[in-house]
Formats: structure tokens, sequence, C-alpha cells
């Protein structure tokens, strides 16, 4: 072999050269064998390999052993069938992952098929009412829908009234307050199964500034607590209580009734 | 499965060439085909081509285990010379496998697989789990060893 005419990794595909040349599948054996042929040490190697090739092969099969060879495939490949498809490991492990991931998509898709603008606002608020205590807001024992009077007069707000359906009911105390983006909040504490109303300012258009308007009452679910909302002049109403979406149902269909 | 692949003579002579001992070689055999059987009747034939080789191979290891091991010495090695194929013919089948046998691991499994003429160098690598450079090292040590071998073994035909 002239070494200096083949590169260290030639030599080393070279010492695992096939002994049948026809077993040769890539082509940097094949550039290594060509550069090697006709070198002695490469030939010696080839005909070394070749008679411990035919020893291998003259190894006799004994009797016994020789049973155990048959026309047949011995082993035929095993038919593919969907039980067995679903047994392995792989797909399972991805059909597993496409559940969760179709799973978290649905919930997604749940949670917001009943937004409306403000629904978000409407659901931190769920959350501040249910760590809010009555010593908070100022006592006011009042009807519930004379309070409009009391935001406007004191605080500014135009249009902060409590609907009639829900204007007859007694107050305990109240506030105003703003939340992290600077609107004003208020906020009424009921005598009624101690229910919380909210009053804040609408979703407007980021472009046009126009109220995002929705019809009827909307419901929002946060931690236990239930909120129906309404909007009404650019303002949105919510009653909230901790309880379930039909313990506010009965209050809204009693009103139209 | 390319009929290549389990090629069962070549599979017994692999045996045969790791154990060095015929009786040895027919237990791990006939063992593989049974365990390959029992998988074929559940219907779970390994898709890899080479499973046969491969079970055979741990087998094999399995059984040595118990062997009594020769101690690690170092052998000499010789340059091939072009005397080694007549070298060669002179031999029994039965004297390459015991050499072969009692080569160290990986070496063992690496002139098995080589010489067997089955596979190319690719599949003997995936099969042995090595390295291109490491099969190369241990076929060329292998090669050299085998030749000095044979000069202490058959003195007179190295001199022809």
């Amino acid at each position: 072999m002239k070494a200096q005419r083949l590169s260290r990794a030639q030599r080393t595909l070279l010492s695992c050269a096939p002994i049948n040349e026809e077993r040769i599948r890539d082509r940097s054996m094949r550039a290594a064998l060509s550069r090697a042929r006709g070198s002695k040490e490469f030939a010696n190697q080839q005909s070394f390999d070749r008679a411990m090739a035919a020893l291998v092969d003259a190894i006799p099969i004994p009797p016994e052993t020789a049973e155990w060879f048959s026309d047949k495939d011995f082993f035929p490949a095993s038919k593919w069938t969907w039980k067995k498809m679903m047994r392995n490991p792989a797909v399972l492990a991805v059909g597993i992952a496409v559940l969760v991931i179709a799973g978290v998509f649905v919930f997604n898709l749940l949670n917001h098929l009943n937004d409306f603008p403000g629904s978000a606002t409407a659901r931190k608020l769920l959350v501040l009412a249910s760590s809010t205590r009555p010593v908070l807001l100022d006592p006011v024992d009042a009807d519930a829908g004379t309070l409009g009077d009391l935001f406007f007069m004191k605080h500014g707000l135009e249009h902060y009234e409590v609907p009639p359906e829900f204007a007859d009911f007694r107050t305990i105390g109240c506030r105003v307050f703003e939340d992290e983006e600077s609107r004003r909040i208020a906020q009424i504490w009921l005598v009624e199964k101690r229910m919380q109303l909210f009053l804040f300012p609408a979703e407007r258009n980021m472009k046009t500034g126009a109220v995002l308007r929705f019809p009827g009452w909307r419901y929002v679910q946060q931690e236990g607590w239930t909120g129906a909302v309404a909007e009404h002049n650019g303002v949105c109403f919510m009653a909230a209580l901790r309880g379930r979406k039909d313990d506010l149902i009965r209050y809204i269909s009693e009103a139209k009734e | 499965m390319p009929d290549r692949k389990q090629n069962l003579p070549q599979l017994y002579r692999f045996c045969f060439l790791m154990l060095g001992d015929s009786r040895k070689a027919q237990e791990v055999f006939q063992a593989t085909l049974r365990e390959a059987a029992a998988s074929a009747a559940h219907g779970d034939v390994p898709r890899e081509p080479f499973w046969l080789f491969r079970e055979a191979r741990w087998r094999c290891l399995e059984e040595s285990k118990t062997d009594l091991q020769a101690e690690p010495l170092e052998m000499e090695e010789y340059e091939i010379t072009p005397e080694a194929s007549l070298q060669i013919e002179q031999l029994e089948p039965a004297q390459l496998a015991i050499w072969i046998s009692s080569a160290p691991e990986p070496q063992r499994t690496a002139l098995a697989l080589f010489y067997l003429n089955e596979f190319d160098y690719g599949e003997i690598l995936d099969l042995a789990d090595l390295k291109l450079s490491e099969l190369s090292r241990l076929l060329v040590m292998g090669r050299r060893q085998f030749q000095a071998w044979l000069n202490m073994m058959a003195p007179q035909i190295s001199k022809i």
C-alpha cells in the first residue's frame, strides 16, 4: 500500500475493505480501493482476508443445526395491524401528546367562546370581589338605584347607574377606585346575598374610540364567583356573587317578569 | 427482511466463531431461534434487519462470561506476508474459530462478523457498536496477530 498517496481516512477504510467487491456501497470506500489497487500490501491483505473467509465458509454445519434451516421464511415479516400500531410506544406517545394539545385547545376555545368586550376586566373584578371585605367600603344604607346620583355628584361619573334589576336592593357600602389602567370603578356591596355590584367604563375601539357594545346580559365565572354583565351608555354593570350562573339568572328573569 | 439478513447457516458460523465450541454454538444458535420463533408467534418480529445476529451476539457474550478467561497478554504481531493465504489453507476451521473466540471483546465480535463475509463495514459498526477507527484498528491488529500465530503454527509454510 503506498501510504504516502493515501489519507489517514482512506487507510482506515481500506483496513475494513470488503472481501467481495460487490459489497461496496459507498463512494469513499470505492475511491480508497481504486487508490490502493496495485499496492502489494493491500493485495496481501485481500488475499489474507479471502483465505480467512473461505475457511469460515468451510465451517461444517452439524446435522442437528441444519434441521433448523428450512426453505420457508423462518420469521415472516409481521403483518401491520391497527392494534399493533397502537401498542407502539412512539405512536402512543404522539397520540397522547396530540390529545393533550387538542384538550388544551378545546379548553381555551370553550373559555373564550363566551368572551365579550370587557370580559377580561369583569374577571379581574370577580377576583377583587372575592377578596374584598366590607370595612374597605364607605358605609351607605340606601337603595342601590340611588347611588348613580352619588357617583355623579361626588365623583363626576356619568351613567354609572345601577340597572332596574338590582336597583331596589339595599346597600351596605360603596366606594370608587382606580384600577391599574386608571379606569374609575364603582363598587357597591348589597345586603342581598352579600352580592357586589361593579360599574366600570366599557371597552372602546383602539382606533376610533367608539364603545364596543354588546346586547343583553353576559356571564363570566372566576374562582367560584359568577358575574352578570350588561353594557349601557358606555358603562358596564356587573352583579357578582359567590355561586353559580343560575343564582344570578334568577334575579334578571324575575325583573323581566 | 432480505434473505441475507436471516442466513441461518451464517448465524451458526457466527456463534461458532464467537464461542470456538460446536456444542455451545449450537446451544446459542437454537436458543436464539427459539426466542425469535416465540417473538414471531406473538407478531413481535423486530423490523431491524440484523436482530438475529445481534441477539446471538449477546447470548454468546453471556455464554462466555462463565468460561475461564485467559489472562490478558501482549500478543506478537507480524506483517501480513504474501504466503499467508497458503498458511491459512492448511488450517482447520475449528482452529480459526478457537483463535477468534479467544480474542478479547470487541475484537472477537469484529473479526467474527468481518470474516463471515455477510455484512459490509457499516453494518458491522452497527452490530458491534463500534466506530470506524476502532473497527479498523481491531482488524489490522487481528490480521497481524493471526499472521504471527500462523508463523508460529506453520513455520514450514511461511518459508515457502
